[in-house]
């Protein structure tokens, strides 16, 4: 077999195809990358469980669960508060599959800005419970079983990518002027030497 | 030649794939977007020796009805631009307003306006940037010198000198431990000191405004403010390119590296037998 033989288009074509295949793998480390990944708490939407998670006597007064159909998110709610770099904490129980309500805000559901974070991804690059949040779009819905049980549903009105310091904190931390859940997790490149992402996304929603 | 063809066409169409697959990653890359609509935040204090008991109009609407003297909103969204503000005597209406003033907001900032002056010639707005970012578990203050006769006055907490301001300046954030605390602002100008004791939580800003008139009505005061302190944005993701022990499971990044190395050389053999048989 010559040389000419492997530079024709069907072998070409072939080492095309392990690209493509290559890049979907390579993707998984990408975190600006379009990837779909199930895993534990993020469940298709199709085959989404009514939630049974219900409080108990001894239960925190935060919320108890997110769900995002649209991204099949089926998560626990950790109460954070703010971490010794002042900016807002993340979930430490299970930091890769939970998500973290800012405890110092209103809990969802009160008049104010409620706010829950996530994490995107894992050291290594795999997907956390966030993963899938850049997917989310106008008009999706995103629910919160509070911890009485009951289930409040809030409708996503815009998403948002800002470099971290130039976020408009108040808006998402601080507007009263309705009943709001933002939801924020990271999203951009990764930068080594900040050991940070380049941006944040931010998941603005209203009580319906 | 029909067999050339479809060769042709075939790996053409992987090609083809492989721009597509490109484009549309470069395609749902995030980029930073306009904050066009991102509303500006205004919290409003009466400190004009001035005017009575007013109400506030904005753009033509009513915004605050019987603002006392010395009363501090909470902060309120407001659309980014110019508004304009005009401020009457409560019960006048607003084509008696004592003050008109066009007002610039940016979005995503954060204000504080004072209604200040003590005559009509001096009656003005006066805007202050703030910023509410949280101190991790400390407290945040900032004097306002709002007292016309006040001149240059200095803030001590519990009998510690912080900083000091002249009228209608800042004294800048400083930061306490959470706890009580007694402020303590003396006027050299007038010879006098105004005190305030309040306990300060952690993670709270904490505004201290001197107000009123030392030498006239309506008398000197501290007026105080307190909201809660905002933290930046968290950081929640991680480094792609670390090294993850096995403990992970079958999709660890080792096991990850295992499987592409294999789908490439197991790629690239078949590949080769296949060009071989063909060419035997």
């Amino acid at each position: 077999m010559g040389m000419f033989s492997l530079r024709g288009s069907r072998f070409w074509g072939f080492i095309a195809l392990l690209l493509v295949l290559c890049c979907g793998l390579v993707g998984c480390d990408n975190p600006s990358g379009p990837v779909q990944v199930a895993h534990a708490n993020m469940l298709p939407a199709s085959t989404q469980q009514a939630p049974t998670a219900l409080p108990t006597r001894d239960a925190p007064p935060g919320p108890r669960r997110l769900l995002i159909p649209a991204i099949g998110v089926n998560a626990a709610i950790e109460d954070v508060g703010i971490a010794s770099s002042g900016d807002l904490g993340t979930p430490t129980r299970s930091p890769w599959t939970d998500t973290g309500w800012y405890m110092n805000g209103p809990r969802p559901g009160e008049r104010g800005s409620a706010v829950i974070d996530g994490h995107l991804d894992r050291p290594g690059g795999l997907p956390a419970v966030f993963w899938r949040l850049r997917e989310v779009r106008a008009g999706n819905e995103v629910d919160v079983i509070n911890s009485e049980g009951k289930m409040l549903r809030f409708r996503v009105t815009d998403v948002e990518y800002y470099q971290p310091r130039d976020a408009p904190i108040q808006q998402i931390f601080g507007n009263t002027s309705g009943t709001y859940l933002n939801l924020i997790t990271c999203a951009g490149d990764w930068i080594p030497i900040q050991h940070q992402t380049t941006l944040r996304l931010v998941v603005y929603t209203t009580l319906i | 030649m029909e067999t050339k063809k479809s060769r042709l066409s075939w790996g053409g169409m992987a090609l083809l794939l492989c721009g597509m697959c490109a484009l549309t990653s470069l395609f749902l890359a995030p980029g930073p977007r306009a904050l066009a609509a991102t509303p500006a935040f205004v919290r409003i204090i009466h400190a004009s020796p001035f005017v009575a008991t007013a109400d506030i109009f904005v753009d033509g609407s009513p915004f605050l009805t019987s603002f006392g003297f010395g009363a501090v909103t909470d902060y309120k969204a407001v659309p980014p631009g110019s508004h304009k503000v005009q401020i009457a005597l409560e019960g006048k209406g607003i084509a008696a307003s004592a003050l008109t003033q066009v007002f610039s907001v940016q979005p995503g900032m954060v204000y504080t306006v004072v209604a200040t002056g003590t005559s009509a010639s001096t009656l003005a707005l006066k805007a202050f940037i703030d910023s509410n970012l949280a101190t991790s578990g400390n407290a945040k203050v900032r004097m306002y010198q709002l007292s016309p006769d006040g001149g240059w006055m200095s803030i001590q907490a519990n009998s510690k000198y912080m900083t000091g301001a002249s009228y209608l300046q800042d004294s800048g954030y400083f930061t306490l431990s959470a706890g009580s605390v007694t402020f303590t602002l003396d006027s050299a100008a007038a010879g006098k000191s105004l005190s305030m004791s309040m306990t300060l939580p952690a993670n709270t800003v904490t505004s201290v405004f001197a107000v009123g008139m030392f030498h006239g009505n309506p008398k000197a005061e501290l007026v105080s403010a307190q909201t809660t302190a905002l933290p930046g944005l968290p950081q929640t993701g991680s480094d792609p390119y670390a090294v993850v022990s096995n403990s992970n499971g079958p999709f660890g990044a080792p096991w990850l590296l295992i499987a592409l190395a294999a789908l490439v050389v197991g790629g690239t053999l078949l590949t080769w037998r296949l060009f071989a048989r063909d060419k035997g």
